[in-house]
């Protein structure tokens, strides 16, 4: 038996291909979206799992250093260090700095630890060059997106700082590039202030603000404790949030990714349905075209199954090249975007089936049509 | 030439409309048609030809009457066919003012689709297709799409799709509108010697007089009714 809609596309090929190609790109806008969820659920734990603490222990009544702004003192590391069950502690900042740059000032979030300590935020797998703080003073690791190179020197604060490290696909919770200062140096930056300030602050009478103090308290459980009963023994008696890292990352996730990923859901709903309806206009175009065609094979006697599966056929075919370019495209375009994209096969697969189920729906528009056609307008008269 | 009926026709009538609104195209109309007769169906514009054509070719349900196709009752009051669209499949060949080929498939397989929704094989449908395109002398386009064919070559392969099913009777719709004096004389005398040696009855709507001298019969409506003029009457028209 002819296959009708090979031979029809095969008949349009440049025009079919062309309006596959215009629906593929919606489509891989569409895989586009869902790779920068799953880009910010991967920033978002980069930072926990290199950091790799069992615990986080927070200023009272705050959710953390990624939801709120926390203070503590330093050497609270040390009393946590002495609590039943605790392996290591280590004291860590966090702050948002912008680095001078040549061309435009780069946005980071600078990571300050005890470059003597036991906890080293800085994964050795992700260094892809250089090394990690040595030093107490004035070096830093930056992230290969900010655009700096190894010994490059960069001003921060009153100092200069040189880059003795760079490291690969490290962002901040909120997709800015990582870098990592020793905790001195993110101390002075983050709470001593320039001496003008100091003059004017000590005219005043007000007494310089401590600048012992850290975001929070990493720690890490001996093996054999239960981490929750450690949380637990910590908040009794220290009065300290303490989150483990899975309540962690689900502050992460849920309260601060979760609105963007409601964002970026509502959006590639709304491109899904753009594109079944740009779909079913076109599939609708197509059929009307084939009006009187359609009429004379009615009129012939051809059942309407055979011009029915026609129209399906076409539009599946249509899904399925769309598909396939869209695939092809956000290949092409993911690593232009600034954030991170993740594209995974299985949403790529889901996809698959949405565009299916949308293509099937579409068709039904060139359904309808052909069903009401009328195989009288074949005669003319 | 077998005398067998192809087409019956009694008290058929066909309205538009209701009350006030009623409009009578065809009133009581009986006459019959033999396989292998050419019969030109004649009447001004509005007058009911097509309604006529559509109501023998079992596409458009008459008001009331019977409608024998060959030895099948396929109307009497109300279709007595179960499925319509497979009498028209099975039965009739269409033939259109234009040649109104699918335009996505080549010229064989123009030929073909219709026998092999029928159930013949692809071997088989072409077979048929071929000697068909043969016999209307254009197998050399056989593979050619219609837009790369003349006008009066696709009406040739119009006319071999309406016959690959092997139908009883074939319907035409004013074929040679579109053609020249020459063209159509040519068309009309082809579709003779189709009623002829493929014994099918030919029913042709038109309103080219030249042609009319080919015809056997000249089926006229006239005040909703049907009357068959003789080729030697001065004046058809």
């Amino acid at each position: 038996m002819i296959n009708l809609a090979k031979r029809d596309i095969e008949h349009t090929l440049g025009k079919f291909i062309v309006t596959a190609m215009g629906v593929g790109m919606l489509l891989g806008i569409v895989l586009i979206m869902i790779g920068v969820y799953r880009g910010m659920m991967v920033d978002a734990e980069i930072l926990l799992d290199d950091i790799s603490a069992d615990l986080w222990i927070v200023q009272e009544d705050t959710m953390g250093p990624f939801a709120e702004a926390s203070r503590v003192y330093e050497d609270m590391k040390n009393i946590i260090y002495v609590i039943n069950g605790i392996d290591k502690s280590e004291a860590i900042t966090f702050q948002n700095i912008q680095l001078p740059h040549s061309e435009k000032p780069v946005r980071v979030v600078a990571v300050g630890y005890d470059i003597y300590g036991s906890i080293n935020p800085v994964n050795p797998k992700r260094l892809i060059a250089g090394r990690d703080l040595k030093t107490d003073h004035y070096e830093i690791v930056v992230t290969d997106k900010t655009g700096f190179k190894l010994s490059d020197k960069i001003k921060l604060g009153r100092n200069f700082y040189t880059v003795v490290g760079i490291t690969h696909s490290t962002v901040s919770s909120g997709g800015d590039p990582l870098v990592y200062i020793s905790l001195k140096d993110a101390q002075e930056l983050q709470f001593l202030y320039s001496n003008k300030e100091i003059q004017n602050n000590e005219a005043r009478g007000v007494k310089n603000s401590e600048s012992h103090m850290v975001n929070a308290i990493i720690a890490t459980v001996k093996n054999g404790f239960d981490v929750d009963e450690v949380a637990n023994d910590i908040r009794k008696w220290q009065h300290k949030s303490v989150y483990t890292k899975e309540q962690q990352k689900e502050i992460l996730t849920k309260n601060l990714i979760e609105k963007s990923a409601k964002q970026i859901g509502l959006f590639t709903a709304i491109l899904v349905v753009v594109s079944t309806i740009i779909i079913a206009l076109i599939i609708y175009t197509m059929t009307l075209e084939k009006m009187k065609e359609i009429s004379i094979m009615k009129l012939m006697g051809l059942p309407n199954s055979l011009i029915v599966s026609m129209i399906v056929k076409e539009t599946l075919l249509l899904g399925v090249f769309a598909f396939i370019f869209g695939n092809i495209f956000s290949h092409l375009i993911y690593d232009r975007f600034p954030k991170r994209i993740v594209l995974e096969i299985p949403d790529a697969w889901t996809l698959f089936g949405v565009v299916i189920i949308a293509s099937i729906l579409a068709s039904f528009v060139g359904v309808k049509k052909v069903i009401s056609a009328d195989p009288a307008a074949a005669i003319g008269g | 030439m077998n005398q067998q009926s192809a087409i019956k026709v009694k008290n058929l009538t066909k309205n538009f409309g209701k009350d006030e609104n009623l409009v009578k195209v065809i009133e009581n109309a009986s006459f019959e048609i033999q396989k292998g007769e050419l019969v030109a169906l004649i009447a001004p514009s509005g007058a009911g030809k097509t309604t006529l054509l559509m109501m023998i070719g079992c596409v458009q349900e008459p008001t009331s009457g019977e409608i024998w196709l060959g030895e099948e009752k396929v109307y009497d009051n109300k279709w007595t066919a179960k499925d319509t669209r497979k009498i028209r499949r099975e039965k009739i060949g269409f033939i259109f003012q234009a040649h109104y080929l699918i335009p996505f498939l080549n010229i064989i397989e123009n030929v073909t689709l219709l026998p092999q929704t029928n159930g013949v094989s692809e071997k088989e449908a072409k077979q048929k297709a071929m000697e068909l395109l043969e016999y209307l002398e254009i197998a050399d386009k056989a593979y050619s799409m219609s837009s790369q064919l003349s006008g009066g070559q696709n009406q040739r392969v119009a006319i071999a799709r309406a016959l690959a099913n092997n139908p009883e009777i074939i319907l035409a719709d004013e074929p040679t509108a579109a053609l020249d004096a020459q063209r159509s004389i040519s068309v009309i005398k082809m579709l003779k010697k189709i009623a002829i040696e493929q014994n099918v009855a030919i029913i042709t709507v038109t309103h080219d007089e030249r042609i009319l001298p080919y015809f056997d019969r000249i089926m006229k409506i006239e005040n909703r009714a049907i009357v068959f003029h003789k080729l030697d009457e001065d004046k058809i028209l």
